[in-house]
């Protein structure tokens, strides 16, 4: 494959080159390898890479007009290389993070001293639609409420910002894991020699991080991942990790509770569950606590929570540190907590609450990026410089008529890396979703979900809006 | 084993189990299409539909008189037992409840399992009758029901023996031998409806199950309705008879075990003894086969509700620690 046409832009941080046209030094490997292949050769390791995907049933679902597709996130085989100090700075960061988020969320269900201290407005928490009254005065094991967390973290030639931390029911991980499987046994030979760090102890790792956090006096854990079902868009990823976990697979209707203890029906009959690793929301967990019509949990669950005699990861209630807003207040979190210095940085946030702050994002629209703090996935947002002037116009009246609903933030250079599109190298939009466990101890495996912007120019890396993955590799 | 994992297993079995024996029946009847009267055609699909309990989308079907229409209703009625998305029973339709109870079981089963059914699953997804049916529909059907076999072959190799695989082996026994009992009580109707028993057709089921060269061996070349019913029901060397499966299904239940409640898993594992021991015992010595088959029939659909209940629908309140 030939760099020559490769289109770079040197104003934008790109992951294999340096700004001259050289390829970075972690990179020269695979920078080598990619030079050296045919076009069809390299064809023929993409067309490898997602028959893997179709063949294996690797899908996501998603929910259009009247019907779920079952579809196969498309991956791109250029891997994205990433150089172990950068690995370590990015892990200290999370880790730190990650900590001071557990403090925070210890503190505004217990003693608020945060909030009594005037750090963090104190109805910005209470008033968030995540904050969960019903978690006062719990203290789940070890002081864990994010035991799972998948940060999404961005690049740009300031170095790496935190966009948002995810700390209910983060998915992406079995893509992590698929991407690599997929891409070193079409790469063998070059990913044996970039002595690539390996990520498939992912599996045993979240065991691990779970049975820490089982209840107390509970030696052999028994553990179940509660998934929504198979009409769930990440259903896959929750078989997926069943199985890693060696965890029963199961719905709400597969459990009960009984004594303030939680069964699992099996064909023998009722078997006790002692740690769930859930993947439903919190407003679906319990009819009797939260949606009294949901289907997909399990009534008495957060009565049997309480007693201690079941462990939630992530516990109920953690919404209330990744809503858009609270967000920016988390490098002020690590100060407060730790007495540290933030690692890794926020991207700056304009909260639509604060008039100053309201009035630059409406006056600088086609600078920003705007998002509604309750949605994810890339849905609601305004892509400022993308946007036509009416959206413009449109989109503001409805920030003005919610100004604490929205939150904006420039638009980023986010980092580009090759990718084969149309049979050449292009560079695409990336960013990377590593993933922190965190029982008694932080646990990162040195990778992470790498999502990419596919449609030229894009910026939106989320799958379901036209973006991909990519195999993330930490290299020594 | 968490009960609705088990259930799904057991109907993942049972729905391929279902598609695996379409298949070899469409294939059959491809075959007749090419060279045999038009009565037998007409035979053969009367066979297929009371099998699966549908109304062809023609309708009635009536025994045409000539060549020219009833190679057009053929390819309706293929089309319509294999690739028709609102028939719950064609091909396709039962290929994919298979294939989506092993997608929400896909952690019981092994991956390899898995990747077989995904893929021949897909491959399935991308033909329809046009072009299946100007190739060569006898291999397309072929590929089918081979596909099946490979998959058991696959699970047969590759799957732990936890109860996991005694559900499977139970939902593959049962049906199997429901779908045995029909096709021998649908030969017999057919007979009687004509002044001279059909031989093709008994010839038919003995290829279906791969069992002509037992008969002709045991037997003679000359086929006679009888002996055939009597080596499908009784053959212990045949792996499809009804005797197989019948003690098949009762050995599978020992195997899983009693469920939550004492009472309800006694009537489960009695029940499955019975049904065996109506082949062995009363097979031999009966007055009426149909009246026979339709017990079998019967208590097979009686089993089949009394597993649902022993294992996976129980009562809470027989399950609940003391």
């Amino acid at each position: 494959m030939d760099f020559d046409s490769y289109d770079l832009d040197r104003s934008i941080y790109d992951e294999m080159l340096l700004p001259d046209g050289t390829h970075r030094e972690h990179c020269r490997e695979v920078y080598e390898a990619l030079r050296d292949l045919s076009p069809e050769e390299l064809a023929v390791i993409q067309e490898r890479v997602t028959r893997t995907f179709s063949t294996e049933g690797i899908t996501f679902t998603v929910y259009g007009d009247d019907e779920a597709d079952e579809r196969i996130i498309p991956v791109d085989c250029v891997p994205r290389v990433v150089s172990s100090s950068d690995w370590e700075h990015l892990e200290t960061g999370l880790a730190q993070r990650l900590q001071a988020i557990n403090l925070f969320l210890a503190d505004v269900y217990g003693e608020a001293r945060i909030l009594e201290d005037g750090v963090i407005p104190v109805d910005l928490v209470r008033g968030c639609p995540q904050y969960r009254l019903e978690m006062r005065g719990i203290s789940p094991p070890h002081g864990t409420w994010v035991a799972v967390c998948g940060t999404d973290i961005v690049r740009t030639n300031d170095g790496f910002f935190v966009l948002e931390d995810n700390l209910r029911v983060p998915s992406g991980v079995s893509y992590m894991i698929a991407n690599r499987k997929a891409v070193k046994t079409s790469l063998r030979r070059l990913y044996r020699s970039a002595r690539v760090r390996g990520v498939e102890h992912y599996g045993s790792m979240l065991r691990a991080t779970l049975a820490e956090l089982a209840p107390e006096g509970c030696s052999d854990p028994r553990i179940a991942l509660l998934t929504p079902g198979v009409y769930n868009s990440a259903f896959y990823e929750h078989m997926f990790l069943a199985r890693e976990l060696g965890a029963d697979l199961v719905e709400g209707r597969d459990l009960l509770v009984d004594g303030g203890f939680v069964y699992a029906r099996t064909t023998t009959g009722l078997r006790r569950i002692d740690v769930i690793y859930r993947r439903v929301d919190d407003d679906f967990l319990d009819p009797l606590v939260f949606r009294p019509d949901s289907l997909l949990g399990v009534p008495g669950l957060m009565e049997a929570y309480r007693l201690g005699n079941v462990t939630l990861a992530n516990a109920p209630g953690t919404g209330v540190a990744d809503d858009k807003s609270v967000y920016a207040y988390v490098p002020e979190m690590v100060r407060y907590y730790l007495g540290e210095e933030p690692v890794l940085q926020n991207v700056e946030t304009y909260l639509g609450r604060r008039p100053e702050e309201l009035e630059y994002t409406l006056d600088n629209l086609e600078r920003l990026v705007v998002k509604r703090v309750g949605e994810s996935g890339g849905y609601g947002m305004l892509v400022g410089p993308h946007a036509s002037p009416e959206e413009r116009s449109e989109y503001a009246e409805q920030v003005l008529a919610d100004p604490a609903g929205f939150i904006s933030q420039p638009v980023l250079d986010l980092s580009r890396s090759p990718c084969l599109i149309d049979g050449r190298l292009e560079p695409r939009h990336v960013d990377l979703r590593p993933f922190v466990l965190h029982g008694q101890k932080t646990r990162i495996v040195p990778g992470a979900f790498c999502r990419v912007a596919l449609r030229r120019g894009s910026l939106v890396v989320n799958s379901s809006q036209g973006g991909g993955g990519k195999d993330l590799w930490v290299v020594d | 084993m968490l009960a609705r994992s088990a259930q799904g297993l057991y109907w993942m079995s049972r729905y391929l189990e279902r598609a695996e024996h379409l298949a070899r029946l469409l294939r059959l009847q491809t075959e007749t299409l090419v060279d045999r009267p038009l009565p037998e055609i007409h035979v053969g699909w009367t066979r297929i539909y009371d099998l699966i309990g549908r109304r062809p989308p023609t309708g009635e079907l009536v025994a045409l008189e000539s060549d020219d229409f009833a190679l057009a209703d053929a390819y309706t009625l293929a089309d319509d037992l294999t690739f028709e998305r609102s028939n719950p029973s064609s091909v396709r339709s039962c290929f994919a409840l298979g294939r989506e109870n092993a997608r929400q079981m896909r952690q019981c089963i092994s991956a390899e399992m898995w990747t077989s059914l995904n893929v021949s699953y897909l491959r399935l997804q991308q033909r329809e009758i046009h072009d299946v049916w100007g190739g060569s529909p006898e291999g397309f059907f072929a590929e089918t029901a081979a596909a099946v076999d490979t998959f058991q072959g696959i699970a047969a190799a590759t799957m732990y023996r936890d109860e996991g695989w005694h559900f499977m082996q139970l939902g593959h026994l049962v049906e199997r031998a429901q779908i045995l009992a029909s096709l021998l009580l649908s030969q017999i109707a057919a007979d009687r409806s004509v002044e001279e028993a059909s031989e093709e057709g008994w010839t038919s089921l003995l290829r279906l199950y791969h069992a002509f060269e037992a008969y002709t061996d045991r037997y003679s070349v000359e086929v006679d309705p009888e002996q055939v019913a009597d080596l499908l029901a009784t053959n212990q060397l045949l792996p499809a008879s009804l005797v197989q499966s019948l003690d098949g299904v009762s050995a599978e239940i020992a195997a899983i075990g009693p469920g939550p409640h004492p009472l309800s898993s006694e009537e489960t594992q009695g029940e499955a003894d019975d049904l065996a021991s109506l082949l062995h015992e009363s097979w031999p010595v009966r007055d009426d086969t149909e009246a026979l088959l339709r017990e079998v029939n019967d208590r097979c659909r009686a089993l089949h509700d009394l597993v649902t209940a022993c294992y996976f629908n129980y009562p809470v309140a027989h399950a609940l620690p003391r």
